[in-house]
């Protein structure tokens, strides 16, 4: 990098990188602390912000009473197949309504967009019916097939910004070159996107993670309960069981950010030299 | 090569998809044993565990039957049991509550059991109150009650001591005073735990309920015997200073938000003398490390200046479902956590009160925190039981009504007088359209 | 003052795709040979998606939507007769509604504003290397490892003005000697969502901006820099521009999420005190839960045609810009 900061620059800099850690971690922090609390020591006032005793109590607990195991493997599978399967499907639509001009391509980016507006629990009836009929209730096929297609509009007009910084000069030049389009699609563009569809599958990976409302109506059995669902079966109607919650968040945000810092090497990555010239 | 390789990539991912559809939903087996789907709508993992017990000694000593028990998280269970109800599929044996019994059965999901339970042994032992919920005003029967969730004063017994009095409150009136006696801002110690959040209501509709306890209907807690609603009574008004009088000189100011957490929290971590709440907070409050067994217990709920209260009943049950193939072996299972053992268990490993007649001679339910209820149960004329119109089909409008013109008053923005006015008025009116 | 250099540079930026474009000539030649085959193309790319969109999106939704023009309340389904547009009149007569859209509006604006420039600054700044950095990427990515409901009830216990970690913290540190009414009172409660919310979006943008400036080519940093255009005209006259796209699609998703993100709200206040709080889609929620699924869906309708014509407008607007500027 050429460019020079000044000293003041980069004390600003790096005062506001780390004030915003601060903000951003100090929930974890909480979070983290909390679950190791034994379960009569959550509530301590005035607050204690180091845990007197440590104690695994909360963690034993989620896979001894809980089959937690069992939502954490569930979530992985479902997020990872549903996320990928989306990510490459979003990449062709996406890929087209960047590079080609036809009539009907605003309305056709509407209608992706529109799916972001509309509240989920006006589908929610229909869809129940439809999957009971088509027997994919209470299956995790037939859950990664809807995640499939509540994340495929997003990823689309998502991707379709990120193709828009790519000149198309590039996939020209690979079709010239005896390339298929799909072909000039997968092997030109796609290195070339890299951190735009990694941050897409990230996108896609944790949506479906995090999501409640379909998982809850659409799973049934223990077994097949996601993450979401289990932790917010700690909240009854009369406590907040924090210990066990914390504990299990805490287990939660562990795969995501393996994700994350995993894939942050190549959102940052950058580009090689000279693969774009404007 | 990187088609191909992309394709390759492709096909795994459909591959891993398929295998996913491996295990499809539950059905039954050729050999002619019958799957039940049961569904529960107040989950908490505690309790699913308590009833997975009790559901293998059914199943133990019913061969031909398997129970499939699905345990949504709570807040999203009703939703999800209406979908269920509505699309005729996956539900034989529901938790049906006391608030949604009437738009089940209404909309025609609910089977009425009337048939089923005819000989049924278990009815002879169900106390009055159980028996009265079991069998509607039409006689049918939708769900059978598995126990009843009451309220009672917590009170931390060492704080009204030092604060120099010998017995906990009877009334609001001397709630009032003891709370503000303990109160002391600077040194984060509060006097009562206040319910300014969700179901904010349910307290001060009790504080008022109190104050006419001597009118009260008891077949409809929000009516006066004259016809009038609760909210009209001059009394009303009384009550409604003591309450909010709670609220100004012995409550956290801040509990214009509090929900069941702030409130459980507040008197867990021991800085809030005063706890108006169900008896499920027994199992948190023993648990709890800031304040030790001896430090609290329960008494009766307050009572209104004629030294008379009114006991909420709120309660929940099992039902069966109209779309359900397997109506008789849905009655076999509900009759089975009626009676006997498996409703003790119940009842008790969930705090909550028995629909069992012999249950009040239990040893369970005279020890520590659980004697104020056996004091309220047996002074019936003191303790009144007056059912609340929780089954009419506007009663979660009126939670959200009550609930938000509450918080007004609290934020300044509604006077008292207001309150009730807007109250009276609303159930008028939907008295007068019903 | 600049050289012509970089004035050649900042119109590379502007429209990254523009300056291949084949002559005119050529094109429509293409143009007419190819137009079966490219009508192939569009369909076989777009129908994978078209599939999955529409049978478990738009068909369900469709479906549901009816809901809005009937009479359709859980308490009673054995009349669900067609009303017009009755369940409309009915939140547009309701003055609570007013309230909740003036609450909508400030929840969006005062949510997305910070969310971006934070974002924005976050993703320059990590751009540069710096020892850590991928460990300090992975923890400021983490707020959105947590779903939205986790973060509403951690920051409800967290913002409790008596026993909450917030009040505790600012009286250490010595910023207020009393303790902050937070969720009691309706203005600091709406503050309070917000904080949670900002706290909550920024990774978004720090992560879709941080993607898209990796598609800059260095060659323009380094030419800007050799050029001596200075950091705030590198940014606003290259950088912004050259990823402009994805900019402006971030901001419309986010608008439209932020507008349909309930889950902290319901968490935190749910919707307190007295309705300051509720947006419309908490509003909505509240009404599904009396069971009047009816006005519930005309809610959701009113929702997407509000923002479906904000959308027009918005990208009719950034085209017009696209237009001035190439």
């Amino acid at each position: 990098m050429i460019d020079r900061e000044t000293r003041l620059a980069r004390t600003i800099r790096i005062v506001f990188l780390a004030i915003w850690l601060a903000i951003t971690i100090f929930p974890l922090y909480w979070i983290t602390i909390t679950s190791f609390k034994g379960p009569g020591a959550i509530f301590s006032f005035p607050l204690t912000y180091w845990p007197e005793v440590f104690s695994l109590e909360n963690y034993v607990n989620l896979f001894s009473k809980a089959q937690f195991g069992t939502y954490l493997a569930n979530s992985l599978v479902i997020a990872a197949v549903a996320a990928t399967v989306a990510t490459l499907i979003s990449l062709l639509s996406a890929y087209v309504l960047a590079r080609f001009e036809f009539r009907s391509k605003g309305a056709l980016m509407m209608a992706f967009l529109v799916t972001q507006m509309i509240p989920a629990f006006i589908a929610l009836g229909p869809l129940y019916l439809m999957m009971s009929q088509l027997g994919l209730v209470d299956n995790k096929f037939g859950l990664v097939l809807v995640y499939i297609a509540i994340c495929i509009p997003f990823c689309t007009v998502m991707l379709r910004g990120f193709f828009a910084n790519v000149p198309d000069a590039l996939e020209e030049a690979a079709m010239i070159d005896g390339c298929s389009r799909l072909g000039a699609l997968f092997r030109v563009i796609v290195p070339v996107m890299k951190p735009g569809i990694v941050a897409a599958f990230i996108f896609n990976f944790v949506n479906c993670w995090n999501e409640l409302f379909l998982s809850v109506t659409l799973m049934n059995r223990d077994q097949n309960k996601t993450i979401p669902t289990a932790l917010n079966g700690f909240i009854s109607s009369f406590n907040i069981d924090w210990g066990s919650m914390s504990a299990a968040a805490v287990l939660t945000i562990i795969p995501t950010m393996v994700l994350f810092a995993f894939a942050s090497r190549y959102i940052v990555q950058g580009l090689t030299a000279g693969a774009v010239k404007g | 090569m990187i088609h191909k390789k992309t394709c390759a990539w492709t096909g795994l991912g459909l591959a891993t998809a398929l295998a996913l559809s491996g295990c499809s939903a539950a059905s039954d087996a050729a050999d002619g044993t019958v799957n039940l789907q049961m569904v529960e709508s107040l989950t908490n993992p505690a309790r699913t565990d308590v009833l997975k017990g009790l559901i293998s000694d059914f199943e133990a000593k019913n061969p031909g039957i398997t129970v499939e028990l699905i345990s949504p998280p709570t807040e999203q269970a009703d939703q999800k049991i209406q979908q269920m109800l509505q699309s005729g599929t996956g539900v034989d044996v529901l938790e049906v509550r006391d608030i949604t019994v009437g738009p089940f059965s209404t909309n025609g999901w609910l089977y009425d059991m009337s048939d089923e339970l005819a000989g049924w042994d278990g009815w002879d032992d169900l106390t009055v109150n159980a028996a009265k919920y079991a069998t509607n005003a039409d006689g049918k029967s939708y769900y059978i009650p598995y126990g009843f969730y009451g309220a009672s004063l917590f009170y931390r017994t060492d704080l009204i001591k030092e604060a120099g009095f010998s017995a906990p409150p009877t009334s609001w009136d001397e709630l009032l005073t003891q709370a503000t006696a303990l109160q002391d801002e600077s040194k984060s110690q509060f006097g009562y735990a206040f319910r300014g959040g969700k179901n904010g209501n349910t307290n001060v509709v009790l504080a008022i309920e109190a104050y006419v306890a001597d009118q009260i209907d008891q077949d409809n807690a929000f009516k006066l015997t004259d016809g009038s609603t609760i909210f009209a009574a001059p009394e009303a008004a009384d009550a409604l200073e003591t309450y909010f009088a709670l609220f100004e000189n012995a409550s956290p100011p801040s509990s214009v938000a509090w929900g069941y957490p702030e409130m459980v929290e507040g008197f867990a971590n021991g800085s809030t003398g005063f706890l108006l709440q169900d008896p499920e907070v027994i199992a948190t409050l023993e648990q709890a490390q800031s304040i030790s067994v001896d430090q609290w217990t329960t008494a009766p709920m307050p009572t209104g200046p004629t030294g008379k209260a009114i006991q909420p009943m709120a309660t929940a049950g099992w039902g069966t479902a109209e779309s359900s193939e397997h109506k008789a072996e849905s009655a076999k299972l509900i009759s089975f956590l009626s009676e006997g053992d498996a409703s003790t268990t119940f009842t008790q490993k969930n705090s909550l009160v028995s629909i069992l007649k012999d249950a009040a001679d239990s040893d369970f339910y005279k020890t520590g925190a659980w004697a104020s209820y056996v004091t309220m149960n047996e002074n019936p004329d003191t303790y009144i039981t007056a059912v609340q119109p929780r089954d009419s089909s506007w009663w979660t409008d009126w939670i959200q009504k009550s609930d938000s013109e509450l918080q007004q008053v609290l934020i300044g923005q509604m006077t008292q007088k207001e309150l009730l006015a807007s109250w009276d008025a609303y159930w008028v009116e939907k008295w007068k359209n019903a | 003052m600049t050289s012509p250099r970089t004035e050649t540079l900042e119109r590379a930026a502007t429209s990254p795709s523009a300056p291949r474009r084949p002559d005119p000539g050529t094109r429509r030649s293409q143009r007419r040979t190819f137009t079966v085959r490219k009508s192939l193309t569009i369909l076989a790319f777009l129908s994978p998606a078209l599939i999955f969109v529409i049978i478990f999106v738009y068909y369900p939704m469709i479906a549901g939507s009816q809901m809005a023009f009937r009479n359709w309340n859980l308490s009673n389904l054995t009349d669900t007769s067609w009303v017009g547009f009755k369940n409309f009149a009915a939140i547009l007569t309701d003055p609570v509604f007013y309230t909740v859209l003036r609450n909508t509006a400030v929840w969006v604006v005062a949510s997305l504003v910070p969310q971006f420039v934070i974002g924005f600054a976050l993703a320059l700044w990590l751009r540069r290397k710096f020892a850590f950095r991928g460990l300090y990427q992975a923890l400021i990515f983490f707020p959105w490892a947590i779903s939205g409901f986790l973060i509403g009830i951690l920051f409800r216990w967290m913002f409790n003005s008596e026993f909450g970690v917030i009040n505790d913290l600012l009286s250490k540190v010595g910023l207020t000697d009393q303790a902050i009414p937070w969720l009691a009172d309706p203005t600091t409660a709406m503050v309070a969502i917000i904080i949670a919310n900002v706290w909550y979006g920024v990774t978004f943008f720090t992560i879709m901006i941080l993607a898209a400036l990796q598609s800059v080519p260095e060659e323009l940093f380094e030419a800007a820099a050799l050029d001596g255009a200075g950091k705030t005209r590198t940014l606003f006259r290259i950088t912004i521009p050259y990823i402009r796209t994805t900019l402006a699609l971030t901001v419309l998703l986010r608008v439209i999420w932020i507008f349909n993100f309930p889950d902290i709200i319901f968490g935190m206040t749910g919707g307190g005190p007295a309705n300051q709080t509720h947006i419309i889609t908490t509003w909505m929620i509240a009404t599904t839960q009396r069971g009047d699924y009816g006005q519930a869906s005309a809610l959701g309708l009113i929702v997407v045609g509000i923002l479906l014509i904000f959308s027009i407008f918005y990208l009719l607007a950034i085209r017009e810009k696209k237009a001035v500027t190439t």
